[in-house]
């Protein structure tokens, strides 16, 4: 667990679907959904699988690690403090994720970048997923 | 199934020419807008019936009720309504449907009506991503504070990642666009500029510069629609509605796709089909720019270049006057006007380049035009196609 960036400030809502997903994430694991009838992931989670309408998605632990698709810097804007990067992540198990990565200079950012995910603790209820570089396999 | 191409005409139409309106309300802006639009048609407030507008945004004026509170306000009791909001091609999908109203009678007269102030706008700015809550489907995405710009930004490095598109390519955009709006005497920005002075100037959300970026305006314009046959008696020469698409898609950044289409591939075609046309037989575009990579991904997604190649297309001249394609005449979103949801701006100036009435510049004897927008972040598209 890291501190949180000044920018993140905005707290989720959880709701019945996601409490799950939260809970995980306060223990440091990433979960993702798949579909009990096509065996497909999905993300973001829902309370229906978007693969068979009518079956309920289960939850899944990611491995957490990913490459990055595309990303930008925000410089000016919404942010309180330094610029931030906000970036789609492929997941190894295929799904794209929105999120930030951290612990990378602008310059050295660049699409197919292995990523690993990392928690950032905003308060007692949320621990926030955000990405960070990792040894390529 | 009724055959809708040309069915309806647009007979009004007017921009307002104001850039700033410091404490002017809204919906006073926009009450100019429609008794600019009905005097242009010859046409007054009584005969209106039909009213459509999306202005329950930010510095739009109204609330979730919000095309009942701008009837209110302007004072009339409309029998026909769209207060469907898609996001900045709003205005092009309420024409269509209008045009649908008109086509089956439920309508005879309709005004497509939009303002907003945002220059001087005195409710706070929303401090996420103004499309989507921090709840449901946004818990997952607003905590990390995208800027509206950052997610143009995400779509704009990956083009340059798959197709090779260069910043100088994208700022290509900015410089055309201001070269039209060099002659338009209410362009908010009017001197030239060069791919040089976009790249030099701030990054605002990388690789997006901040002359990649639309102007800030407050500003104003509604469209006065009818039937064919009562446009043909009016003051001044109907322009048709000949082809009309819509499609929404998507809010989540996570849901992008991978090729990054957009539903204008959805919009296009279905308004390509309804007309009887194809991209080589449009004359004049305008084409929602509130970033320089918005037009470029509607160029690949409407057809009138291949997958990738718009930085080409843009590059090689082709949206100057001149040019295959000439684009955004009055300086569009970039240079001209945005106040923020622009897609009537592109239906207004199409139906000034077929008068002959181009404020920018003017495309020779424009016979067929293209308005098209998008909504949100590539979420909605919208395309009509308009003809003398």
């Amino acid at each position: 667990m890291t501190a949180p960036t000044t920018s993140m400030t905005i707290p989720p809502v959880q709701d019945e679907t996601s409490a799950p997903f939260w809970e995980a994430a306060r223990e440091g694991r990433f979960l993702i959904q798949r579909c009990p009838e096509t065996g497909r992931f999905q993300w973001y989670p829902r309370a229906h699988s978007i693969h068979a309408p009518h079956a309920r998605p289960e939850w899944v632990e990611a491995s957490g690690r990913g490459e990055l698709l595309t990303y930008s810097v925000v410089h000016r804007g919404n942010q309180r403090g330094d610029p931030y990067v906000c970036a789609l992540i492929r997941l190894e198990e295929g799904v794209t994720v929105f999120s930030r990565v951290e612990g990378v200079a602008e310059a050295d950012l660049r699409a197919g970048l292995p990523l690993a995910v990392a928690f950032h603790q905003l308060d007692e209820a949320i621990s926030l997923p955000v990405f960070r570089p990792r040894t390529p396999d | 199934m009724i055959d809708l191409s040309g069915k309806a005409a647009i007979a009004g139409v007017f921009e307002s020419p104001r850039r700033d309106a410091p404490r002017v309300h809204p919906f006073a802006l926009q009450m100019d807008c429609i008794l600019g639009a009905l005097d242009d048609a010859g046409l007054t407030l009584k005969d209106v019936d039909g009213l459509c507008a999306a202005s329950g945004d930010w510095a739009e004026g109204g609330s979730t009720m919000d095309v009942v509170e701008l009837a209110e306000y302007i004072g009339i009791a409309p029998t026909y309504v769209n207060s469907t909001d898609v996001g900045g091609c709003s205005y092009i999908l309420q024409a269509g449907q209008a045009a649908a109203a008109i086509a089956t009678g439920l309508a005879e007269v309709v005004v497509i009506s939009y303002a907003a102030c945002p220059r001087w706008w005195p409710l706070s700015s929303p401090s996420f991503d103004p499309f989507v809550f921090p709840a449901g489907p946004g818990q997952y995405e607003i905590p990390y504070a995208p800027t509206l710009i950052s997610t143009y930004g995400l779509f704009a490095r990956r083009h340059m990642d798959l197709y090779g598109t260069t910043p100088e390519q994208l700022a290509q955009v900015a410089v055309t666009f201001r070269e039209h709006a060099a002659t338009n005497p209410d362009a908010r920005l009017r001197k030239p500029i060069t791919v040089d002075d976009v790249l030099a100037s701030p990054m605002i959300a990388s690789p997006l510069h901040r002359l990649d970026c639309c102007v800030v305006t407050d500003g104003g314009g509604a469209v006065v629609m009818t039937s064919r046959e009562r446009a043909r008696d009016l003051k001044k020469p109907p322009v048709h509605l000949v082809g009309y698409g819509a499609a929404v898609a998507r809010t989540q950044n996570s849901q992008i796709p991978d090729d990054l289409t957009t539903p204008a591939a959805l919009s296009g075609p279905r308004a390509f089909a309804m007309a009887g046309l194809t991209p080589g037989e449009i004359d004049v575009a305008q084409i929602y720019d509130a970033f320089t990579i918005t037009p470029m991904l509607a160029l690949e997604d409407l057809g009138f270049c291949g997958r990738g190649e718009s930085g080409a297309f843009v590059a090689d001249g082709n949206l100057t006057l001149g040019g295959r394609l000439p684009t955004n005449t009055d300086g569009g979103g970039l240079s001209s006007n945005h106040p923020g949801k622009r897609g009537i701006f592109t239906l207004i100036e199409s139906v000034r380049q077929l008068r002959g009435e181009g404020p920018g510049v003017q495309v020779p004897d424009a016979r067929i035009a293209l308005a098209h927008g998008l909504g949100g972040t590539f979420c909605s598209a919208a395309t009509a196609i308009l003809a003398r």
